[in-house]
């Protein structure tokens, strides 16, 4: 006599059975989610750095949006440092004309008038704002910047500051959202609000306008060069957002390589599951019907 | 020589013999589906010779006894198999309600609150005075201590079932050694008789059986038939016919119970079976996720709390230095951040007192900035919260799959070892379709050695008949 086997062939068709169904439904799970990590323990290592990738992505999410914002406030302040630039254009026209020797007293003050006109315009363009917050008083964005004042001699006071916000627009990358007024309009040398000033004096007195045009040019040629910040600003933020563009698909793309089920994959091992199940109960059906008693004569 | 009636009655005792036989073949069929049930065989002996004259005469068959056929070595690796697969799948059942709770690939957990919170701030750099952004950024910080907090309290919703699975667990296992001592004794009675106990030996095997699910066991066998079982760590659970009760009992400093026995705590020391399950999930699995979970939840109130303090808000005409945005956490035990997570609140309600300034001008987003980089900066045991929480969740999630392949391993060990028991103690049919025609054509040549005998006593009688 050999070995004496295990006659009870149920259990074992029956624990293959059960084997094959846990593949199945695991298979099944993956087709009907289209994930092949349904929980941590599927894959923990995986399912930690889809924690990490998810974090990053919604981090650019928001570097997006901030720049978004940063956008609208840069453009804003540009264009309202444009429209500086083509008043002082027009501020040192109006000189050039009052300097000329054919220009008399009377025609000198309806330029005095103009330029005044002028002076406001550049007030107002100086106290601009963005979403109620005013871009041109450095970080005291609820305090206007530029206050009529007759006793100043430029005519003006500045009651912003000398300091700059920045916004991240990226991991690291830092950028200030706006220059302050008493950095944009005037330096050491030069000042818009004094050069109008002295202009309208001059032309209003009958003084020496051509030095105060000569002012006004120079203020011109400073706030040109400011207006550089805002373009470069733009230009910067453009880059940004190419670039986080590209690194959130680059995340999607590896969060959905750890998480997305490989479809053909799983669509085979159902099916093999299946074919494994029909063997399996075919064997099990033909194998029950065979033991000695069928072959027992039954009378 | 032997008599015509010697003869008749050898023939009777083989008759006797096959039906004997025939029953125990019988009752294995019918017991052939049911489940521990171990074959029997009919031991046949010869009967003791008699002595005619100088001759010794053979005087049959008898059926000797009825034989249980059991591997007790395999029945005891069996049970403890069973008991290191309970262990592992009670495990698992809690752990699965642990991992489920963390369940990034689903959307659950704690990744996106965190995010949230912290992008709140970076949006408050775009406009820090900004009422709406500062309000986002008072609800994100809800939204993110709510999350903590209920994690928190879930997971010692498992904990506390656990607890009561424990106490149930001790209360199946004291009602099984009872069991098994109640057996012990009839076994005892039976055997004392002089028959066979197998069917209650096949009862006990089972309730050993359902033990070793519950608790780590050793069973040892003595000469009366009665079985010693203890914990593998030498715990007396039963003897003869006394089983000796576990005990749980409230233990004060942690809020859960201990397992004691004759009023040892022998907590630690229980090594199978599903009570071990429990046991670990509820002082081990939990606690650990637990732990990680107040002490981001502690670094986190501190580092937001510490950066909002060093900053100015909004309240006033100037501004103030900024309150404690989050419930400070006071730790009950010196050193220990446990609780942190389930307190944790926003102290804040005002959306002015969010600390955006780091000079006092309102409009500076200094400070802002700074909150927003508290994502990036090691708060936590040298890490960012971001890499400490995918770390808590790459640790329970490899709780789970380990605890997986283990199982997975024992299953295996544990089908072929069953399949071995089987191969020892399971009912063929054709094996007992082979012995039912053996005692059937034994017992047909009996009855057909009686029928002849009758034939040639008759003869025998006829010879004195006198004739017509």
């Amino acid at each position: 006599m050999g070995i004496r086997v295990n006659p009870d062939i149920y259990s074992l068709v029956l624990s293959g059975l059960q084997t094959n169904s846990q593949q199945e439904n695991q298979a099944l799970q993956q087709v009907s989610t289209g994930q092949k990590l349904n929980s941590i323990s599927d894959d923990p290592a995986a399912a930690a750095s889809i924690v990490t990738l998810r974090m990053e992505s919604s981090s650019d999410t928001q570097y997006l949006q901030n720049i978004t914002t940063l956008t609208g406030s840069l453009q804003t302040a540009g264009s309202a440092l444009s429209s500086v630039v083509e008043a002082l254009t027009s501020a040192q026209t109006l000189g050039v004309e009052g300097a000329t020797a054919t220009t008399n007293t009377e025609n000198r003050q309806a330029l005095a008038q103009e330029v005044q006109g002028l002076q406001q315009q550049i007030l107002g363009l100086a106290n601009a704002t963005y979403n109620g917050q005013y871009l041109f008083s450095g970080t005291a964005t609820t305090t206007q910047p530029y206050v009529a004042d007759a006793s100043a001699a430029s005519g003006v006071t500045y009651n912003g500051n000398e300091n700059t916000n920045s916004v991240e627009i990226s991991d690291g990358q830092a950028m200030p959202t706006s220059l302050p007024g008493s950095q944009l309009f005037s330096n050491s040398t030069t000042n818009v609000f004094q050069s109008l000033q002295d202009l309208y004096t001059a032309l209003t007195n009958n003084g020496d306008v051509a030095s105060a045009t000569t002012e006004v040019q120079n203020a011109l040629n400073y706030v040109s060069t400011q207006q550089t910040f805002y373009g470069n600003s733009v230009d910067r933020l453009n880059n940004a957002q190419t670039f986080l563009t590209q690194e959130q698909t680059q995340l999607t793309q590896t969060e959905s390589s750890a998480l997305d089920v490989d479809m053909a994959k799983a669509i085979t091992d159902l099916s093999q599951g299946v074919t494994t199940q029909q063997a399996l109960l075919a064997a099990g059906a033909k194998i029950s019907q065979l033991n000695l008693f069928s072959y027992l004569p039954s009378s | 020589m032997s008599s015509l009636f010697g003869t008749m009655s050898v023939a009777l005792r083989s008759l006797l013999a096959q039906q004997g036989a025939m029953g125990v073949t019988a009752n294995n069929i019918a017991n052939a589906n049911t489940p521990g049930y171990s074959r029997e065989v009919a031991i046949m002996e010869e009967s003791p010779p008699t002595l005619m004259g100088n001759t010794m005469v053979g005087t049959g068959v008898t059926m000797e006894k009825v034989e249980s056929v059991r591997d007790n070595i395999l029945n005891l690796r069996i049970d403890q198999e069973t008991s290191q697969q309970s262990s592992l799948g009670s495990y698992l059942t809690s752990m699965n309600q642990v991992q489920a709770l963390f369940n990034e690939t689903q959307g659950a957990g704690l990744q996106t609150d965190l995010s949230n919170f912290f992008n709140s701030f970076q949006s408050l750099t775009t406009d820090p005075t900004s009422s709406s952004l500062r309000q986002a950024t008072i609800t994100a910080g809800q939204d993110l201590a709510g999350a903590f907090s209920q994690t928190s309290q879930n997971l010692a919703t498992i904990q506390q079932g656990l607890d009561q699975s424990v106490v149930q667990t001790v209360q199946q296992v004291n009602q099984l050694t009872a069991q098994v001592a109640d057996l012990n004794q009839q076994i005892q009675t039976v055997s004392n008789a002089g028959q066979n106990p197998g069917s209650l030996e096949d009862q006990r095997d089972q309730v050993l059986k359902t033990l070793s699910g519950l608790i780590d066991t050793a069973v040892v066998y003595s000469d009366d038939g009665t079985a010693t079982v203890t914990t593998t760590n030498g715990t007396l659970l039963a003897s003869g016919n006394q089983s000796d009760a576990l005990t749980t009992q409230l233990d004060s400093a942690t809020g859960m119970n201990q397992v004691l026995a004759q009023g040892t705590d022998i907590t630690s020391t229980i090594a199978g079976g599903q009570l071990q399950g429990f046991i670990n999930a509820r002082d081990e699995g939990i606690p650990s996720a637990q732990t990680s979970l107040d002490n981001l939840a502690a670094s986190l109130i501190s580092a937001v709390n510490q950066q909002q303090n060093a900053g100015y808000d909004m309240t006033g005409t100037t501004g103030a230095k900024g309150a404690d945005f989050f419930t400070p956490f006071t730790p009950s035990v010196a050193g220990s951040n446990a609780g942190a997570a389930a307190a944790m609140a926003v102290a804040i309600t005002d959306p002015d007192q969010i600390a955006a300034s780091s000079d006092g001008t309102k409009g500076d987003n200094g400070n802002a900035t700074a909150l927003a980089g508290l994502q990036d900066k090691a708060i936590v045991s040298g890490q960012t919260a971001g890499s400490y929480y995918s770390n808590l969740i790459d640790q329970v999630g490899n709780t789970v799959s380990n605890s997986t392949s283990e199982q997975e391993a024992i299953g295996l060990v544990l089908q072929q070892l069953t399949n071995q028991q089987s191969a020892v103690s399971g009912v063929s049919l054709d094996e007992e379709a082979t012995n039912l025609i053996g005692y059937q054509r034994a017992y047909e040549a009996a009855a057909r050695v009686i029928s002849t005998v009758d034939e040639l006593v008759s003869t025998t009688i006829n010879m004195f008949t006198p004739s017509s």
